[in-house]
C-alpha cells in the first residue's frame, strides 16, 4: 500500500518539497535490520508507545487538574480534590487517570526490559556507546518525570517521597541548602513546591521527546544489534524493518496492550506496587507516614541510599549508582558483545539482574536488621558488576563467535 | 583580500565576543534560577505563638512554624533524669556542630544538655536532619514498649521510621544513625510564665 502511496501525484508533490521519498527509504523500507531480532528486541518500539500514551493522557488530565496545596472546605487541598473529582465527576477521568498512573509503571517495566536487553547482549559497546549514554539520560530524565509527576496528587505518600527526595540534595557539601531550597521554593515542601513540580512534570516530557529523537538518530547511524553480537556486511543476513519489523512491533503492541488494558481495568493499582494505598490519604506536613517507600520502580536506589549509615555516603552511592551506567561502554573490554559467548559474564549478568530485582524488594519492605544486611549485600554487587567488568575478560574463555547468520 | 586578514585579530574578537556573550547569557540565568528561591512572602519573618501549658505532662505536640513541624515535648522529671549517662553515645553531646543545632539562648551547660529554656519543655524542628521525616515519640527506655524497634539498650526519645535514626530526649542523634546533626532548634523567647514566641 505504502508503494501505491508513494506512486500518486499528491505524494510527487510533497516529496519535491519535503524529500520524504528519501526519507522513508533510508528509515523504513529499506532501513536494514538484522534478520535474527528476537522479541526481546520489541520493547523499544513499546517505550515509545508508552511515551505517546503518556503525554496524550497527561494532556488531557491537566484540564481538569489543579495544581495548589491550598486548603478546601472540605478540609483536603484543591490538587488532592481535582484529582478525586477526576476519578468521580469528569467523563472518562478515571480512565485517563489509571491509564496514566499505570502507564509510568508501565513504562519503567517497557524501559528496564529494554535495557536488560542491551546489557544481556552488549549492545553498549563500540560503535554503539553514544546510543547507550543518550539512553541513560533518557533513563535519568524518566526517573525525574516520574518523581514531579508524584508529588501532584498531594497525598501523604507524595508529600513524604518529595521530603525524602528534596532533603538527599541537602547533603551535597556547601550548596545543598540552597539547592534544596532552589527546589522546594521554602522551607519545606509545600504549595511553591507542587506547582514548581508540575511545570517540571510539563517540561521533562518535552526533552524527553527530543531527545529519544537523538536516541533514534544515534540507532540509525550504527544501527541494531543482535542477538549473536555480531557484525553483519551480507545483504542476506538482514532484512528492511519495512514490512518486516513494523509487523514484529505491531504484534508486541497488541501482547503489551492486552497486559496493559488488563491492569488498568482490573487491577489499576497492582496490589499497592502501581499507586500506593498511602497516597489515598491527604498530605498532612505534621505527621509522617508509619512506612515510607518511593514507587517500585525507584526502590533498588532507594536500597542503595538506605544501605549506608552516613547521609553524604549514601547520596553519593545512589548518585554513582546511576552514573557508572554512563562508563559502562568503557569498562567493559571484552570485544565479544553478546553474553551468549561469555559465559563468565553471562552469570555475571544475570545475577545482576536478580540483584537488582534483591534491592528493589529490599526498597519496597520496611527496614528490618536482616533486609538491612540483605540490601547491603546486594548493593555491594551492584558495583562490583561494573568494577569487575575490566578484569573479568582476562580470565574469560569466549565461546567460538559465528562469522555470520 | 582573505588571505590579508589579520586571523589572530579576528581570533580574538571571536573568543572576546563569544566570551561576553556566554558571560551575558549565564547572568540571565539569574532571574530564571532567582524565581525559584523563597518568595518575599514565604521568607517573611513568620512567628508562632504557643501557650505551653497546653502540652500534658509527658505528651508530645506538633505544632507548625514557617511551613516546618516543630515538636513541643512536656518532659517529666522522670524523663529529664535520661538525658544523663549516655553522651558517649550522641555524635553531638554538646550540639555544637553546626549553627543549626545550637541557638543563642544556650547559655549554660545546662541549657545546652536539656536544649531548653525550660528543661521540660524542650521545642525542636521536627523534621529529621538525615531526609526530613518526622520521628516517631518513644520516650520510655528499653524495648518493653517499642519491641526490637530500639536498640536493647534503649535510653528514650525519637525514631525516625524512614532510615532509622535515633535521637536521645534531648533531640540529639545517636551514633549509627544515618541523621548527621541533632534535631534544629530555633530561637525563641517566653512573653509570659507559658506562652512562647517561636521564630
Amino acid at each position: 500500500m505504502l508503494d501505491k502511496m508513494m506512486k500518486t501525484q499528491l505524494f510527487a508533490w510533497v516529496d519535491r518539497r519535503l524529500g520524504l521519498e528519501e526519507i522513508i527509504k533510508s528509515q523504513l523500507t529499506e532501513y536494514p535490520a538484522p534478520k535474527n531480532l528476537n522479541y526481546m528486541w520489541n520493547f523499544g518500539s513499546l517505550a515509545l508507545l508508552v511515551l505517546v500514551l503518556q503525554i496524550l493522557t497527561g494532556i488531557f488530565l491537566v484540564m481538569y487538574y489543579k495544581p495548589s496545596a491550598e486548603l478546601t472546605q472540605g478540609g483536603f487541598t484543591v490538587a488532592f480534590d481535582s484529582v478525586e473529582r477526576i476519578m468521580r465527576d469528569v467523563n472518562f477521568g478515571w480512565l485517563l487517570r489509571y491509564m496514566h498512573a499505570v502507564g509510568a509503571s508501565m513504562f519503567f517495566v517497557v524501559v528496564y526490559m529494554h535495557i536488560g536487553r542491551g546489557l544481556y547482549y552488549g549492545s553498549y559497546k563500540e560503535p554503539r556507546e553514544l546510543l547507550w549514554i543518550i539512553g541513560v539520560i533518557i533513563l535519568l530524565i524518566m526517573q525525574g518525570a516520574a518523581f514531579f509527576g508524584y508529588l501532584l496528587p498531594w497525598g501523604q505518600m507524595s508529600f513524604w517521597g518529595a521530603t525524602v527526595i528534596t532533603n538527599l540534595f541537602g547533603a551535597i557539601p556547601v550548596l545543598g541548602e540552597y539547592v534544596s531550597q532552589v527546589l522546594v521554593g521554602g522551607f519545606a515542601v509545600g504549595d511553591p513546591t507542587l506547582n514548581r513540580f508540575f511545570s517540571l512534570h510539563y517540561l521533562f516530557p518535552l526533552l524527553l521527546v527530543a531527545i529519544v529523537g537523538g536516541h533514534i538518530h544515534a540507532l540509525h547511524t550504527v544501527h541494531s544489534n543482535n542477538p549473536e553480537g555480531i557484525d553483519l556486511h551480507k545483504p542476506e543476513e538482514q532484512i528492511n524493518f519495512h514490512p518486516y519489523y513494523t509487523i514484529k512491533d505491531a504484534f508486541g503492541v497488541g501482547v503489551f496492550l492486552l497486559v496493559y488494558c488488563y491492569i488498568v481495568f482490573f487491577n489499576p493499582q497492582m496490589g499497592g506496587y502501581f499507586i500506593e494505598v498511602d497516597n489515598y490519604v491527604p498530605a498532612n506536613n505534621l505527621q509522617t507516614p508509619a512506612h515510607i517507600a518511593p514507587v517500585w520502580y525507584l526502590t533498588p536506589w532507594y536500597t542503595i541510599l538506605r544501605s549506608f549509615p552516613d547521609k553524604l555516603m549514601g547520596v553519593v552511592a545512589m548518585g554513582g549508582s546511576l552514573a557508572i551506567l554512563f562508563v559502562l561502554p568503557f569498562l567493559d573490554r571484552s570485544k565479544v558483545r553478546s553474553a551468549r559467548y561469555r559465559p563468565m559474564f553471562k552469570l555475571m549478568v544475570i545475577m545482576f539482574f536478580i540483584d537488582v530485582i534483591v534491592l528493589g524488594y529490599c526498597g519496597h519492605s520496611a527496614p528490618t536488621s536482616v533486609l538491612k544486611v540483605v540490601g547491603q549485600i546486594a548493593t555491594g554487587y551492584y558495583f562490583a558488576f561494573f568494577l569487575l567488568l575490566p578484569l573479568v575478560n582476562k580470565f574469560e574463555k569466549n565461546k567460538p563467535v559465528p562469522e555470520g547468520i | 583580500m582573505a588571505d590579508q586578514a589579520d586571523q589572530s585579530r579576528r581570533n580574538f574578537l571571536y573568543i572576546a565576543a563569544g566570551g561576553l556573550g556566554a558571560v551575558a547569557a549565564g547572568a540571565t540565568a539569574i532571574p530564571f534560577v532567582g524565581s525559584m528561591l523563597p518568595a518575599a512572602d514565604t521568607l517573611a519573618a513568620s512567628k508562632t505563638e504557643f501557650d505551653v501549658s497546653t502540652v500534658e505532662e509527658g505528651q508530645l505536640v506538633v505544632i507548625q512554624w514557617q511551613g516546618k513541624p516543630v515538636f513541643v515535648a512536656n518532659r517529666t522529671a522522670e524523663l529529664l533524669k535520661q538525658v544523663d549517662g549516655h553522651d558517649d553515645k550522641l555524635k553531638d553531646p554538646n550540639s555544637e556542630a553546626v549553627p543549626a543545632v545550637q541557638a543563642e539562648w544556650m547559655e549554660t551547660p545546662e541549657q545546652r544538655k536539656y536544649r531548653a529554656i525550660k528543661p521540660e519543655y524542650l521545642i525542636t524542628v521536627a523534621s529529621c536532619t538525615h531526609l526530613g521525616c518526622i520521628p516517631l515519640y518513644k520516650p520510655t527506655t528499653g524495648r518493653k514498649d517499642w519491641g526490637d524497634s530500639v536498640p536493647e539498650d534503649w535510653f528514650g526519645g525519637w525514631h525516625c521510621p524512614c532510615h532509622g535514626s535515633f535521637y536521645d530526649i534531648s533531640a540529639r542523634v545517636t551514633n549509627g544513625s544515618p541523621a548527621p546533626h541533632n534535631l534544629h532548634v530555633m530561637s525563641y523567647k517566653y512573653t509570659s510564665d507559658t506562652v512562647v514566641v517561636i521564630g
